[in-house]
């Protein structure tokens, strides 16, 4: 029975193993960041990286997988070597880029405020003395803590916070404005309570590939893909599709 | 009671040291003492980052403090109720308890966190601490009765039958003859099961109450000092709980004393 068993977990390794030699790069992302990456009905994880980071890996000849990682502990994952890239919509800050090192940017967001439908506010300083959600350990979170005056929330998922400022419980959410504009715009449940404020003049960011500091096999390969998906404007028909851009 | 008394084991919380583990190398001394030499060693020689996160953290630690207490009380009275609606004579009351008791322990803690959580904030409108506190005592009361269930059928029959002989209506042989007897056999596995309820607190991060273990994760997540901040998490939790088991123990002595020779 033992014998069996360990057998059957030698042929599984063997087999494990024997894929991963058609260089195999293995991505995470944090599906709930609808509509950049999140689950869909089927269980698979789709969403504009998604799509962009297969369109990168045909052109640069490997074969990529995802895996579903909590936000709050994928950057850890990376350092741990969990995985060899994060496409999870990170924006490329200076911080980050102390402990990872990042392709080149091949998407440009803001930060945009969701706020219920009555709310007259048009800026972060509007929300003075009020409690703010986002996603914990985003740009949108540090935005607000950064911020004078407001209570900053993070929540693990964005979902979660626009879940409770839909309740009532918060004053307005922060986050990417591709996600912004889903929730409070397509989703049909939100869409009748919810709005957008503004997109918030705390600057344009770009969106990078993550690799773990020094794998410049990886990154290079990643760089080749997105400058061939950039060139061809393959992005722009993934926007079109993903964004209604 | 008898003199030696029932003693209930439950082990989630944390060992309650014993009176004859209080040699030099008990594991409570050990635990103890190592964590607050850690902790100190960490701040003191590697202040980047320990001591910021050290200090990133008081606010945190204080709302686990917060819901813990609170849903400790509410635990506790919820528990008193159950405990005596499980015995008693009544069918219906009987039913209500039995069944709000096996309903929540065939449930996670975490899934009922989260249900009452959203659920709740479909009908009313309640800040998140106490709705965290709300779904802890939910929780902990189910526990708690059976803890006090099991203190009340420790007592033995023939005191009720003596008091009611005397007397006593049920009520008052409940509350006079048996819950202060039983309160001897209770408290140590009500300490244990505080203990196990502060440790559960660290769920209620996923609610976005910024308690110890959410404050943590920002400054990880801010930082990316992942393997540093939760050891320190850790420490801190475990020097809380050790403190706290101590506190236990103290009490239990102290309760337990007339009642011994």
């Amino acid at each position: 029975m033992m014998k069996r068993l360990l057998l059957s977990l030698l042929a599984g390794i063997v087999l494990l193993s024997g894929t991963a030699w058609g260089r195999t790069i293995v991505v995470a992302q944090d599906a709930t960041w609808p509509p950049m990456e999140f689950v869909n009905e089927n269980k698979e994880i789709v969403g504009f990286d998604t799509d962009l980071m297969k369109a990168v890996a045909k052109e640069a000849g490997f074969k990529v997988e995802f895996k579903n990682v909590a936000w709050d502990g994928i950057f850890g994952g990376l350092a741990a070597g969990k995985y060899d890239a994060i496409c999870s919509s990170v924006t490329i800050t200076e911080e980050r880029k102390k402990t990872m090192a990042f392709s080149t940017p091949y998407f440009k967001i803001r930060q945009g405020l969701v706020v219920p439908k009555d709310s007259t506010a048009k800026t972060l300083d509007d929300m003075k003395g009020k409690t703010l959600g986002a996603q914990i350990g985003t740009t949108g979170f540090f935005a607000i803590k950064k911020t004078e005056g407001v209570t900053p929330k993070s929540y693990d998922e964005i979902g979660l916070a626009i879940e409770d400022l839909y309740n009532g419980r918060i004053d307005g959410v922060v986050c990417d404005d591709p996600v912004a504009a889903l929730y409070a715009l397509q989703k049909a449940e939100y869409k009748a309570k919810l709005k957008i404020a503004a997109v918030l003049d705390t600057g344009d960011e770009y969106y990078g590939v993550a690799v773990k500091m020094g794998n410049t096999e990886v990154l290079n390969l990643i760089n080749k893909g997105i400058k061939a998906v950039l060139e061809k404007g393959i992005d722009k028909q993934l926007k079109t599709k993903w964004l209604g851009l | 009671m008898s003199e030696s008394g029932t003693n209930i084991e439950i082990t989630d919380g944390a060992a309650i040291p014993r009176k004859r583990d209080l040699g030099l190398f008990s594991a409570w001394r050990i635990c103890f003492f190592g964590s607050v030499a850690t902790f100190l060693y960490l701040i003191i020689f590697t202040p980047d980052p320990y001591l910021r996160i050290a200090k990133f953290l008081p606010d945190g630690i204080l709302v686990t403090f917060e819901v813990t207490f609170a849903s400790i009380v509410f635990a506790l009275m919820l528990g008193l109720i159950t405990g005596i609606g499980r015995v008693s004579k009544n069918g219906l009351i009987n039913a209500v308890a039995s069944t709000y008791v096996e309903l929540i322990r065939g449930i996670p803690l975490l899934v009922q966190l989260f249900y009452i959580y959203y659920a709740l904030a479909r009908f009313v409108r309640v800040p998140d601490m106490v709705a965290a506190v709300i779904a802890m005592s939910v929780c902990y009361g189910a526990y708690m009765g059976e803890v006090f269930r099991a203190g009340i059928e420790s007592i033995d029959k023939g005191q009720t039958e003596a008091s009611r002989s005397l007397g006593f209506s049920r009520r008052q042989t409940m509350i006079y003859i048996i819950l202060p007897q039983a309160w001897r056999t209770i408290l140590p596995p009500v300490g244990n099961e505080s203990i196990a309820l502060l440790k559960d607190t660290s769920l209620v991060s996923i609610l976005a109450v910024a308690d110890l273990l959410r404050r943590g994760r920002e400054f990880a997540s801010e930082s990316f000092a992942y393997f540093e901040t939760y050891t320190m998490i850790a420490i801190i939790y475990l020097m809380i709980t050790l403190i706290l088991s101590k506190l236990v123990s103290i009490l239990e002595d102290r309760l337990n004393y007339y009642g011994k020779r």
